[in-house]
């Protein structure tokens, strides 16, 4: 069997993949794509140890099936800004958009 | 009618402030009927107060049209007013006196509404101090009638001179005058207020009818902070003395009389001189003697050295003037350092069993009181008079006037005599009845007060010379005019009363003999 | 009318007439004239009949119920201070001397102010007149001009007749006292009543200070005196009880061991050393003669400085309380020495003045000095005596001299020469023919002044004197009693002489100048008051004949011995003896005097020097000069005074000390304050707050910078802080 490791291994990358992406990407459609990444990355966590911890409790899939929704949800909406912004500003780098600056 | 007269001193304390909160309504720009207006309110306590003087009952001792009202429970201070001889005169002066100083402002252009109202409120604050029969409510009217003069020197008085402080530091006269006039009188006040608020703390009361009774007898076992009780009571009455010695002023504390009066506008002077100073030695006659018999008759000496020193270096000082209206400044300390003589001596017969020298002694002190108000208004409404029209009050500069004007140099030459005591008008009497009652107990002191009054004749000669007398100065030919109808109505009364005064006394002092031998005799 | 009726109206009328002049009538010369004679006129009345009812009652009589009425004045305690009139032997001579004097000299004024000339062509008010051109007949000449203050004068002499009056008939000490300042008063307004002169202006000042200064002393006096007796009535001050009371209370601080009696005496003495000009106040009498000549008539010889004499002779039995028969009290002593050196030491000064009013006025400084010496002796009758018929024959001879005055100033006005001084004696010469009137009545005023034996009045009153003074060195053997005879017989031999020069000098032998050839007599309202005078120069010595005189005593009652009869009976007089010795030397001086001066000027012609300056040389210098006694005064007192008033007590003690202490007091309330703030406030807790404030912002702006509004970099500090806080959790939790 795999150990569970492994699928730690996985998700942390896949996190910092989705960090990076969120911190170093211009693009806003683009840094809501590395957050999902960051979002699925917990995900793997939340199965990985579902499966190598108590396989009768059914918490973790729970808790993953409510990410996928608050994800969905988020992409809805983050999308949705970004087109609002787009059109506002036709713009969609996030560097651009330093309307809350001191 | 029965309400007015039994309530008159309420009426006659407060018929100024009520005119005054009518005029607040009447529009600024309307000269004449806010000149008239004022004039006309203040002849109101003039004829409140004669009617106090003829339903006075001249035979009956202690005091009369007495009115007592709840004030301050607390503390037991009550509203209590109550007039004597003593303070019946006074009042009548007072009442006298304003509505001829604001008669003597109407020239005045600059604000009239806040001059004539400071006027009044003013007025009031001076017959607050004669009708009070309670220690604080005494204090509150000392008080107040400082501020209106505050602000009728500081605003009004005469716009021109600087005085040099110390160093480069000038101010203009106006101020100095005006700031030394209130910070003397209060910082002098500080200590009275002290004393009284002990007196009441002591005995329970500010009532001076009880204290009368209760402060004199107050018992010799009793010890504040440690103090014995004549100690505490020393204490408390140089605190009184000081007050009221700075306020007529007695020789030291007299300089800011001279800038107070000379900055003062006219009317203000005639007021300063004429009543102002009279509250201090009030002060000393109203409180001092009844409340401190035992020290006051310690401490005359001291007291009647002051008083001589007043009198001498008053008359010193006044002769060495080239300002008329500073010599007329200090002519005041001159003729008050009598009030305070006559004092004095009362104060010490009184205690050791010479009830005729005190009677004697105050009957003169209290006339000199009434004499001064007169001649020292007449004089320094005389010196605003020539002022208004020369702009100058440098005696040099003056010069054989007596031409051009010899109605008002008539006038001047009455008002003066008057002043210097020349027998026949008022201020003889009153002289002779403080040096007659004064020989007996301060001898050494009387002998030489007669120093300043020699010198009283010397600068009053100096001002009738400076300014009638001599060869004519061309400079004024044609821009010295005669002294007007309503001038003419000002001092007239004043030389009138002065006259008969002179003449015959009796009308006024027998009041004011009444009282005195019931205190005394 | 009651007396005492009378007697309370009679000072009024001039008092009315000073109101109604001031008040109404002053424009108009004529009605204020008027009104001022008419006044004099009814007060002369009305003091003749009270003096005829006086002599009704006969002296002795009178002397112990005399006419008098008294009010309740001031009330003091339980009782009151009475004022009221009194008319005592005493009282009605003097009443009747005032009253003469007062209408005659109201008479005189209304000449001597050219009342009908017409108005000057230069005068103005305060300056004498300077006379008028008029146009006669085509050519024009100069004339007097009437005085511009017309009216004024005479409102000025009735309020001073009103004084007068008021002193005379007092019944107390106090309402004598009122009618004494009262002419102080009037005395200062009339001498200087061309007050735009500067030298009548001094004048006026000098005599108003002078005389101040005796009376403040008197008011002490009298203080003291109503201290001891309760009163100032003469009736109680007076009476056996007070004065006996005073004798054996001693003063005041035992001052000198004098009585109370002895204290109070001298402190009222002051004032008349004041008032009758006794040495060493008597500066003020000569220039006093600035002035109009009836003022130096009235004031300055017959009434104001008598004023002084009547009140010492008043107060005699005060002054003589305690002493014994021929012994001089103190304060009697005190006025003998006064006295006696005043009447010398005028009279040496008179001789040497040239201006005729001077001269007079020194003769009236010496002539009170022998009153007062004689009553210093006890010699109460002749110095009353001597009050009344100086008041007369001085006030003839001031009268006289200002009709000399006007004459030769009549001769100015015609030569036009400004520069001659028309009072200078040097300048007259002759004037015997031109001014008849003037020159008989005023060598009879001269003689009488002299002492000229037997017919005037001058001689029986002097003489009276001497005799007081001899009897008390022979009979009681007091040495004051020949000093002063001796003094005062020095005195009287200058007087003679100094009369005779004068009345050499300026009437007799030739006019030395053209403007006393053009002299001439003045109107009759001038010359009718002198031959009044004269009259009385004259008569009124012989009703004071001692009765024991050889041949002519007797002849004529002695009203004037009446007067003793004011004294309370306690007071005891000396009973004279007639006694040759002093009849003699009043004799030998008068005319001795009289002699000698004539000899010596009636030679004198236009442009010699003096003649008695070649005999005294430095001597006379000094006497011209006054003994140089004004400038001492003026160097010491009146400089002094300056200098402690302006110098000591304002700038030294005023403002230096006093106003310098408030003034530090300020500083250092302004320094404290200054400090305060500066050191305190300011750097501490305002600039404190300030810093705080400052801090806050300085950071805020820099820390701002953070807030990029990029929400990468706020990614980037989350990820920075969680890693941070990671690792410190990881280091912690270890």
């Amino acid at each position: 069997m795999i150990p569970l490791s492994w699928y730690l291994i996985l998700a942390a990358a896949l996190f910092c993949l989705g960090l990076y992406g969120m911190l170093a990407r211009k693009n806003a459609v683009a840094i809501l794509m590395s957050v999902e990444l960051m979002l699925n990355a917990v995900n793997i966590n939340l199965v990985a140890f579902w499966r190598y911890g108590d396989p009768n409790q059914v918490v973790a899939q729970v808790f993953a099936i409510i990410v996928f929704a608050v994800s969905a949800a988020e992409v809805a909406v983050g999308l949705a800004l970004v087109i609002s912004l787009y059109r506002n500003r036709r713009t969609v780098i996030a560097e651009n958009v330093d309307l809350l600056r001191w | 009618m029965d309400f007015i007269t039994d309530h008159l001193l309420t009426f006659i304390l407060f018929s100024p402030v009520f005119v005054a909160l009518l005029m607040l309504f009447l529009p600024g720009t309307e000269k004449q009927l806010l000149r008239w207006t004022a004039l006309i309110g203040s002849l109101i306590p003039l004829l409140l107060s004669l009617v106090l003087w003829f339903q006075f009952d001249g035979r009956a001792t202690g005091f009369q049209f007495e009115e007592q009202a709840v004030w301050y429970e607390a503390i037991n201070a009550s509203y209590h007013l109550g007039v004597d001889g003593i303070s019946l005169s006074m009042v009548l002066l007072t009442t006298l006196l304003t509505p001829l100083a604001i008669l003597a402002s109407f020239g005045i252009e600059d604000r009239v509404k806040p001059y004539m109202i400071l006027f009044l409120l003013l007025e009031t604050g001076m017959l607050g101090v004669f009708l009070a029969l309670d220690l604080l409510i005494f204090f509150v009217f000392y008080e107040v009638g400082l501020v209106p003069m505050y602000f009728l020197i500081n605003q009004w008085g005469s716009p021109k001179g600087e005085r040099k402080l110390w160093g480069n530091v000038t101010v203009p006269a106006r101020t100095y005058a005006s700031f030394k006039f209130m910070i003397y009188t209060m910082g002098a006040s500080l200590g009275l207020l002290l004393a009284i608020q002990m007196i009441g703390a002591i005995t329970g009361t500010f009532d001076l009818l009880e204290l009368y009774d209760v402060w004199r007898v107050t018992s010799t076992s009793l010890t504040v902070f440690g103090l014995s009780a004549s100690t505490v009571k020393s204490i408390a009455f140089w605190a009184f003395v000081v007050a009221f010695a700075l306020k007529v002023p007695v020789w030291p504390f007299h300089t800011w009389l001279p800038d107070a009066h000379t900055e003062a506008p006219t009317a203000g002077s005639m007021i300063l001189a004429g009543v102002l100073l009279k509250l201090g030695a009030y002060g000393f006659i109203r409180l001092v003697i009844p409340l401190f018999p035992h020290e006051a008759a310690i401490f005359a000496g001291a007291l009647a050295l002051l008083a001589m020193l007043a009198i001498i270096f008053g008359a010193f000082a006044s002769y060495g003037q080239n300002d008329f209206k500073r010599l007329v400044a200090y002519s005041s300390v001159n003729h008050m350092g009598f009030v305070v003589l006559g004092i004095a001596a009362a104060a010490w017969a009184a205690r050791n069993a010479h009830p005729e020298h005190a009677v004697i002694a105050m009957n003169g002190a209290v006339l000199q009181m009434f004499n001064h108000g007169l001649s020292a208004a007449g004089m320094f409404f005389l010196v605003g008079v020539i002022y208004d029209r020369t702009h100058t009050r440098d005696l040099r500069k003056y010069g054989g006037l007596f031409p051009l004007v010899p109605v008002y140099g008539g006038i001047l030459i009455f008002t003066s005599m008057a002043s210097l005591g020349l027998p026949g008008l008022n201020g003889f009497v009153s002289e002779f009845l403080v040096v007659r009652g004064a020989w007996p107990i301060f001898t050494f002191y009387t002998a030489l007060s007669m120093l300043g009054l020699l010198f009283t004749g010397a600068y009053i000669i100096k001002g009738i010379r400076s300014t009638l007398h001599g060869p004519l100065n061309r400079e004024w030919i044609g821009h010295l005019s005669e002294i007007n109808g309503r001038e003419l109505a000002v001092i007239a009364p004043l030389m009138v009363l002065m006259l008969w005064l002179g003449i015959w006394p009796a009308w006024l002092l027998g009041v004011i003999n009444q009282t005195v031998t019931a205190i005394f005799g | 009318m009651a007396t005492e009726t009378l007697i309370w109206l009679l000072p009024l009328p001039p008092l009315l007439s000073f109101f109604l002049i001031v008040l109404f009538t002053n424009r108009n010369k004529l009605l204020s004239h008027t009104i001022a004679i008419a006044s004099a006129v009814l007060s002369w009345l009305a003091g003749m009949v009270v003096f005829a009812r006086a002599l009704g009652d006969d002296f002795h009589h009178l002397g112990e119920h005399p006419f008098e009425s008294a009010i309740n004045w001031l009330p003091t305690g339980t009782g009151a201070f009475q004022i009221g009139v009194r008319i005592d032997p005493l009282g009605a001579l003097a009443l009747f001397f005032v009253c003469w004097t007062v209408l005659m000299i109201f008479i005189y004024s209304v000449g001597y102010h050219n009342f009908g000339q017409p108005e000057g062509d230069h005068d103005a008010k305060g300056l004498p007149p300077h006379g008028a051109t008029v146009k006669h007949d085509g050519h024009s000449h100069t004339v007097p001009s009437v005085e511009p203050n017309y009216s004024r004068f005479f409102a000025f002499i009735s309020l001073f007749a009103f004084g007068m009056y008021v002193l005379v008939v007092s019944d107390n000490l106090l309402t004598l006292f009122v009618g004494w300042e009262i002419m102080g008063l009037c005395s200062y307004l009339l001498i200087g009543f061309w007050y735009a002169k500067p030298s009548a202006r001094a004048a006026a000042i000098k005599a108003f200070m002078t005389t101040r200064i005796g009376d403040v002393f008197m008011l002490l006096g009298l203080a003291y005196l109503y201290a001891q007796a309760g009163s100032l009535s003469y009736s109680v001050i007076f009476s056996p009880e007070t004065l006996d009371h005073l004798a054996h209370e001693s003063a005041v601080g035992g001052l000198f061991g004098l009585t109370a009696a002895g204290l109070i005496g001298i402190l009222l003495f002051i004032g008349t050393i004041g008032k009758s000009a006794q040495f060493p106040l008597h500066v003020w009498l000569p220039d006093a003669m600035e002035g109009p000549t009836p003022v130096s008539a009235m004031i300055h010889a017959a009434t104001m400085v008598s004023a002084g004499v009547y009140m010492v002779i008043r107060i005699f039995p005060i002054l003589a309380a305690g002493g014994h028969h021929g012994e001089l009290t103190p304060a009697m002593m005190a006025l003998a020495a006064v006295g006696a050196f005043t009447a010398l030491f005028a009279a040496t000064i008179a001789i040497a003045q040239n201006d005729i009013k001077r001269v007079l006025a020194y003769s009236t400084i010496s002539q009170l000095g022998f009153m007062v010496a004689a009553l210093g002796i006890g010699a109460y009758i002749a110095a009353a005596f001597h009050l009344m018929t100086h008041a007369f024959f001085k006030a003839l001879l001031f009268l006289g001299s200002g009709s000399v005055i006007h004459g030769v100033e009549h001769g100015v006005l015609h030569t036009g020469d400004h520069s001659v001084d028309p009072q200078d004696m040097l300048n007259m010469g002759g004037l015997r023919s031109k001014m008849p009137v003037t020159f008989w009545t005023f060598l009879i005023g001269g003689f009488a002044l002299a002492g000229f034996p037997l017919v005037t009045a001058g001689f029986w009153s002097k003489d009276e004197i001497f005799a007081d003074a001899w009897f008390l060195y022979s009979h009681d053997g007091n040495g004051w009693g020949l000093f002063v005879l001796i003094v005062l017989a020095l005195a009287a031999f200058l007087t003679a002489f100094y009369t005779m020069r004068q009345i050499t000098l300026t009437f007799l032998g030739e006019a030395r100048t053209e403007e006393a050839r053009h002299a001439h007599e003045t109107p009759w309202t001038m010359t009718f008051p002198l031959v009044v005078l004269s009259v009385f120069a004259v008569g009124i010595g012989w009703f004071g004949i001692p009765d024991d005189f050889p041949v002519l005593g007797g002849l004529l009652p002695n009203l004037v011995h009446g007067v003793a009869y004011t004294l309370p009976e306690e007071v005891e007089l000396a009973e004279l003896v007639f006694s040759a010795v002093p009849l003699i030397v009043s004799l030998a001086v008068a005319l001795l005097g009289l002699l000698f001066g004539w000899l010596v000027y009636r030679g004198y012609r236009a442009g010699q020097a003096d003649p008695l300056k070649k005999s005294l040389g430095g001597l006379h210098t000094l006497l011209e000069n006054k003994y140089y006694l004004d400038e001492l005064y003026h160097a010491t007192f009146v400089r002094f005074s300056e200098w402690v008033s302006e110098t000591l007590t304002y700038r030294w003690l005023d403002q230096g000390l006093i106003d310098g202490f408030l003034h530090t007091l300020a500083r250092i309330a302004n320094w404290l304050g200054t400090n305060l703030r500066d050191r305190i406030e300011m750097p501490v807790i305002s600039d404190g707050a300030d810093a705080l404030g400052d801090g806050v912002k300085i950071f805020g702006r820099n820390f701002r910078l953070i807030q990029s509004g990029r929400i990468q970099n706020y990614m980037n500090l989350v990820l920075v802080i969680v890693v941070l806080f990671g690792v410190l959790f990881y280091l912690i939790l270890q």
